[in-house]
């Protein structure tokens, strides 16, 4: 299964992104970096831009996990609010149908102090449609080819689904692609004053018709996953009438204990892969839910037990009284083995908590899950994640190649940050490494061991 | 830039009583300014100190050293020796050089450097040879040496 994933991010004023950057992304991305060079806001750039792409209405930034707060605290400072720019922007070159790179921008003003889309823009090389509504002009539909540009002024009824994209004009526009008549769209544009023609041609009208479709979210796009490195204390036991979801995994008990009880199938395949995880990594051998009436809708406890020699099971114990790690890495090991899980996981410092070993293991893991068409973009300080990933693929233990992985490494740079893009090479190796790569751990290995 | 450090030498660099241009040698290949290349039989010849383990775990995931290989290595070993060409037996770093690009060698063994510096054995621009044979102090001719920013082709492996 295959789905669209995003190639490069684009940022601009962002925070601590200054000039225009470009961030090469892989199925699996990593990044890595000293505390406060911009990697979450990374990730919560990556979850905004995907919102005002593929979303309803104006991307949310204090949308949890990652709460980057008003306008001010979010456009790139420069030493006081007065020299900050008046917008910033994000953007992303998505590939679509296994073979389109397409471009998407939106640069944000504020607005009451929230960060509102002025303009926003789907590219395909020279041909753009866009949604313009720049602070004191009226908002517009713009359209560009290398034939000309048009725009459509928003209309009353238009206006009634600003920010969800599916216009009126939209339908007509499709329906003059499909039926490849542009003059049905005469009353509709208006061409810019060195454009030639009225209309576009019906090549553009169809470019046209398929670039704004993509302002319109696909059944297969679902939101991505997108998780909290502090997971909240585990429960004893757990009331299963408690489904709501948080980026901390609040539902995740719950649905356990909901597929074991209505969806067994469903359960057996979810706990295989639960305790092969839990195998590997050493975390566990075995993981239940153990219902505590036999009534659906009772209490229920979570448990994990360890094998001894020769596979002696060892006593089942209730999560609160193993280690933080497990019930810490729990949502996520969800979200990744759900068969109908989201195509794109934004995942902060996974890490946090497990023993090497589980660290490595999830490098493995995450590897299989890209593997399998999803997209992951992981936050990490761990060497062991990326170290795993970068063996597997050396021993070819992954079908990932060296140019499904991709390393952004956040270096300050003064009161800026420079995201370096890294990659390995066939032999594990790593290329395009800037001086300061590694230097803090270079530095003390060496130390370590006397040289 | 990148280098190889032969296995005659490697405690120099490596060990507990380095040599002044054998600690002024891994400050290099430390540092952004230097790579060390491993492959093939040198890279068991030099993974028989731990210590020297522990930081090439370190260096490949950083970047300081550069991993080829041991079927490209040993190929090309394999081809010299077919050829008979050289004069020393350290086939296994001449191949190396080859299959790494690295155009520096830090090594102390007469032979070895003749075979180095050999168009015929190591094709392209002749190889630079970093040896304390004669002196262990660290000499311009050292500095001129890791200063030089031409050590490395593009490698043949791959």
């Amino acid at each position: 299964m295959s789905f669209r994933q995003f190639r490069k991010i684009r940022l601009r004023d962002f925070r601590c992104f200054r000039e225009q950057q470009a961030a090469r992304l892989a199925p699996l991305t990593l990044l890595v970096g000293e505390n406060s060079t911009g990697k979450t806001s990374f990730l919560a750039a990556a979850q905004a831009v995907w919102d005002a792409a593929h979303g309803s209405g104006a991307p949310d930034f204090r949308k949890a996990p990652f709460d980057l707060g008003a306008f001010p605290e979010i456009v790139h400072s420069r030493g006081g609010h007065a020299n900050s720019p008046g917008s910033f922007a994000i953007g992303f070159t998505e590939l679509i149908l296994e073979e389109r790179l397409l471009d998407f921008e939106v640069t944000f003003e504020s607005r009451d102090a929230a960060p509102t889309p002025a303009t926003t823009e789907w590219r395909d090389g020279a041909m753009v449609v866009g949604y313009h509504r720049a602070q004191g002009e009226s908002a517009r539909y713009v359209f560009e080819s290398p034939n000309g540009s048009w725009y459509h002024s928003v209309s009353a009824d238009d206006r009634m689904f600003e920010g969800l994209w599916i216009t009126g004009f939209f339908s007509r526009l499709h329906h003059a692609a499909a039926d490849d008549d542009p003059m049905s769209l005469i009353d509709d544009l208006e061409p810019s004053p060195v454009t030639p023609g009225s209309v576009p041609s019906p090549e553009d009208i169809a470019e046209f018709s398929f670039l704004s479709g993509l302002f319109t979210r696909t059944p297969s796009q679902a939101p991505p996953f997108a998780s909290a490195p502090i997971h909240p204390s585990p429960l004893r036991t757990y009331d299963p009438t408690k489904l709501s979801s948080d980026p901390w995994g609040a539902d995740v008990p719950s649905r356990f204990a909901n597929l074991q009880f209505q969806h067994k199938a469903e359960w057996t395949a979810l706990k295989e892969k639960l305790d092969a995880f839990g195998r590997e990594s050493g975390l566990f051998d075995d993981f239940s839910v153990k219902q505590l009436t036999s009534v659906e809708g009772g209490p229920f406890q979570l448990q994990v037990r360890k094998f001894g020699k020769r596979g002696r099971k060892g006593p089942r114990r209730n999560l609160m009284d193993v280690g933080f790690g497990v019930s810490q890495v729990l949502p996520a090991l969800a979200a990744l083995f759900r068969a109908d899980g989201p195509p794109m996981f934004l995942l902060q410092q996974p890490e946090l908590h497990l023993h090497p070993s589980a660290q490595a293991a999830l490098g493995s893991l995450f590897c299989r899950t890209a593997e399998a068409g999803r997209q992951l973009i992981v936050e990490t300080h761990s060497e062991y994640i990326v170290d795993r990933v970068r063996m597997d693929i050396r021993d070819r233990q992954t079908s990932l190649t060296p140019d499904d992985v991709s390393i952004l490494f956040f270096e300050r740079a003064d009161h800026d940050v420079r995201i370096h893009s890294l990659r390995f090479d066939e032999q594990g190796n790593i290329v395009g490494a800037p001086d300061g790569y590694g230097q803090f751990f270079m530095d003390e290995v060496r130390r370590s061991v006397g040289l | 830039m990148c280098g190889i450090v032969d296995a005659n030498v490697a405690n120099e660099v490596f060990g507990e009583d380095c040599s002044p241009a054998g600690g002024r040698f891994f400050d290099w290949i430390a540092s952004p300014r230097g790579q060390l290349v491993v492959g093939g039989e040198l890279r068991r010849e030099l993974s028989r100190d731990h210590r020297f383990v522990r930081w090439l775990g370190s260096a490949i995931r950083y970047g300081r050293a550069r991993a080829i290989p041991d079927e490209a290595v040993e190929e090309r070993a394999d081809d010299l020796r077919r050829r008979d060409i050289c004069k020393s037996d350290d086939e296994h770093v001449l191949a190396l050089a080859i299959a790494s690009g690295a155009r520096l060698l830090y090594t102390n063994d007469n032979l070895l450097m003749d075979d180095f510096r050999n168009g015929n054995i190591v094709p392209g621009p002749p190889g630079k040879i970093y040896t304390t044979r004669d002196r262990k102090d660290f000499r311009p001719a050292h500095r001129k040496l890791l200063g030089m920013r031409n050590l490395c082709r593009a490698p043949e492996h791959g």
